[in-house]
């Protein structure tokens, strides 16, 4: 048991992507208010562009543009681009995501006078 | 020539669409004659591409000339290219059908509309052709993206629906990235067939079972399978009635195919991951799927809601056929989610005819459509044939292959299961023509002209459409064999 919590605190970025990813996720599943709902849906995306990029990190690494282009390339020596890469397009859908959720919210809004779930529930019915 | 075939496919809806708002700003009205054609020309590409297929083999499109596994890498196999032809032509359809039903209050937006839905079938022709992990999720989320703007367009409730919709969706698609994201972590690649060659070393890693399992979680939700399903009935029922036909045809069918693209073409099926075969779970999740999808339409008095839950059981039945690792059950599997497209595409079609022509919502007012449109009554009992599976129907034989494949691999519940939600399926449907034949409900009236021609042809073509697959179900069956199995089944 002590091992386990050892070994996840050797990892912070790990238990940092995990604390993000559960507090979006409480706050999805807790509020009645879409655009909290929203906050919390747009931390867990977070997170995970977070876990993307943390595992591309390495210690003492720089840009990947090639320092030397006579000597063998030390793959160890570059952060590896991909993630990043990767991580601006999850980024874009994103904020895609995050726009017509907030379009839908605006015209919910204008259509029931609220932004409460239980609100709207109540004239639903 | 033949070989760029997959990408003027995706690049015919998606040019279409971005330069439909600039093409349209004066006359509105092109709009429905520009997608009507384009998706015309795309069916047309779309079976080229498919005799192409079938005659040389699969395509592999590299873009820009990155090879892999540096680049993004397509693959119009046999698989994407049948799925292909039944995407463009529900896809043409349904915009033929849109013609008609259109929302009335859009004004000068409605061109918009016309651009989200080529911007759906080209996302979902994306998803279909792509053979890397990340491009999956990138396609994945401009087809829900467009889904969910498309099923607000409605107003009213429909806005509640789609924003569950969204939350929901969004953290399916989370979890999905945040699979490929471990899978990457593990094996360093995110192309599928170069991920295959590096697995096989790694089936102990704990990272992949969580990767595996984070995946499936997303796209179940994308693909509504019980018990992740609660997002669906509510947004094509209140989604635009020209929208529901092609949503609940394609949108839920194409995440079921990603997921079985991963299982079989990435990992290899047969295996065992800390002693749970991967297909046995799959094959009892979708034995659950069907059971209660089919109950669920059975207490639902909407007829939309109805149909919904039907298609949510039909999911299960697809999964059940694919679960069962041999080529009968996948065969059978493939079938019947073509078969089950055309039919929810067809089941909508009548709803939205039935509400525009007669204002029919629920169930109770049913009666007017038996008393005033006998040929909408008959093409409904012709989907009803296909729905619960009796012999002239697709939906018939693509069962048939499904319990062959289970009686083949001995799996004896998912043949009972497959067997009760025809009969909760029978059930559902004799209660729906309980009430289009009970003569007391027709009190009210509702004077309406002639249907339009948009309509008659929608429900005709996939009315045809049932029988033709049924009838031809022997040579469809055939090709799958021959051209749509994974490598090693």
């Amino acid at each position: 048991m002590v091992d386990a919590f050892l070994a996840v605190l050797q990892r912070p970025n790990f238990l940092a992507f995990v604390i993000i990813f559960l507090w979006g996720f409480y706050i999805m599943v807790t509020r009645y208010n879409l655009v909290k709902k929203l906050i919390g849906m747009y931390l867990v995306q977070t997170s995970v562009i977070f876990f993307l990029v943390s595992i591309s990190a390495k210690k003492g690494a720089t840009v990947p543009v090639l320092l030397s282009t006579t000597e063998p390339v030390q793959a160890a020596s570059y952060a590896n681009p991909l993630p990043h890469v990767l991580t601006l397009t999850a980024i874009v859908v994103g904020v895609a995501t995050l726009g017509v959720g907030l379009a839908l919210c605006a015209a919910i809004y204008r259509e029931y006078g609220s932004l409460d779930e239980e609100e709207i529930l109540k004239k639903l019915e | 020539m033949s070989h760029q075939l997959p990408a003027i496919l995706f690049l015919l809806p998606l040019f279409a669409a971005i330069s439909m708002p600039v093409v349209c700003l004066k006359h509105r009205h092109w709009s429905y004659p520009i997608s009507v054609a384009t998706l015309a020309v795309m069916v047309l590409v779309s079976i080229l591409n498919l005799q192409n297929v079938i005659h040389h083999g699969e395509v592999r499109y590299v873009f820009s000339g990155w090879t892999v596994p540096l680049g993004i890498e397509w693959v119009a196999d046999g698989l994407a290219s049948v799925i292909l032809v039944l995407l463009s032509a529900l896809g043409l359809l349904g915009v033929v059908f849109t013609g008609s039903t259109s929302p009335k209050d859009l004004g000068g937006r409605i061109v918009h509309y016309y651009t989200l839905i080529l911007l759906l079938v080209s996302a979902l022709t994306g998803i279909v052709f792509a053979g890397d992990l990340f491009n999956l999720f990138v396609f994945l989320e401009v087809a829900a993206i467009s889904s969910y703007a498309l099923i607000g367009v409605a107003g009213g409730r429909a806005l509640f629906a789609a924003f569950r919709y969204l939350v929901l969706g969004t953290l399916g698609a989370s979890l999905y990235l945040l699979g490929v994201s471990y899978l990457y972590a593990v094996t360093g690649t995110l192309n599928m067939s170069d991920m295959v060659d590096k697995l096989p070393f790694l089936l102990s890693s704990k990272a992949l079972v969580g990767g595996l399992i984070f995946m499936f979680i997303g796209l179940a939700i994308k693909m509504a399978l019980v018990p992740f399903h609660s997002w669906l009935p509510e947004a094509y029922t209140y989604a635009p009635e020209s929208i529901s036909p092609i949503l609940a045809s394609l949108v839920t069918k194409v995440a079921l195919l990603a997921w079985f693209r991963i299982i079989y073409w990435v990992f290899n099926a047969s295996i065992v991951i800390n002693d749970i075969p991967i297909l046995l779970l799959v094959a009892a999740l979708g034995t659950l799927a069907t059971v209660i999808g089919a109950s669920l339409a059975l207490a639902q008095r909407d007829l939309k809601m109805m149909f919904a839950y039907g298609g949510i059981s039909h999911i299960g039945i697809i999964l059940i056929g694919i679960g069962q690792g041999n080529q009968t059950g996948f065969a059978g599997g493939v079938f019947y989610l073509l078969n089950d497209a055309v039919m929810q595409a067809g089941l909508f079609f009548f709803a939205g005819v039935a509400f525009c022509q007669y204002g029919v919502r629920t169930i109770d007012d049913l009666g007017r459509v038996g008393k005033q449109a006998p040929w909408l009554t008959g093409s409904l009992i012709v989907m009803a044939l296909g729905m619960v599976g009796l012999p002239p129907t697709g939906g018939f034989f693509g069962k048939w292959y499904i319990i062959l494949g289970a009686l083949e691999a001995g799996n004896y519940v998912s043949v009972a299961a497959v067997l009760l939600s025809t009969l909760l399926t029978l059930a559902y449907f004799v209660k729906l023509f309980e009430c289009i034949f009970r003569q007391s409900s027709t009190q009210l009236d509702v004077q309406s002209g002639g249907i339009p021609f948009p309509f008659k042809l929608t429900l005709g073509v996939t009315t045809a459409a049932i029988i033709i697959l049924g009838l031809f179900s022997g040579p469809i069956v055939q090709l799958l064999l021959d051209h749509a199995l994974p490598p090693g089944l």
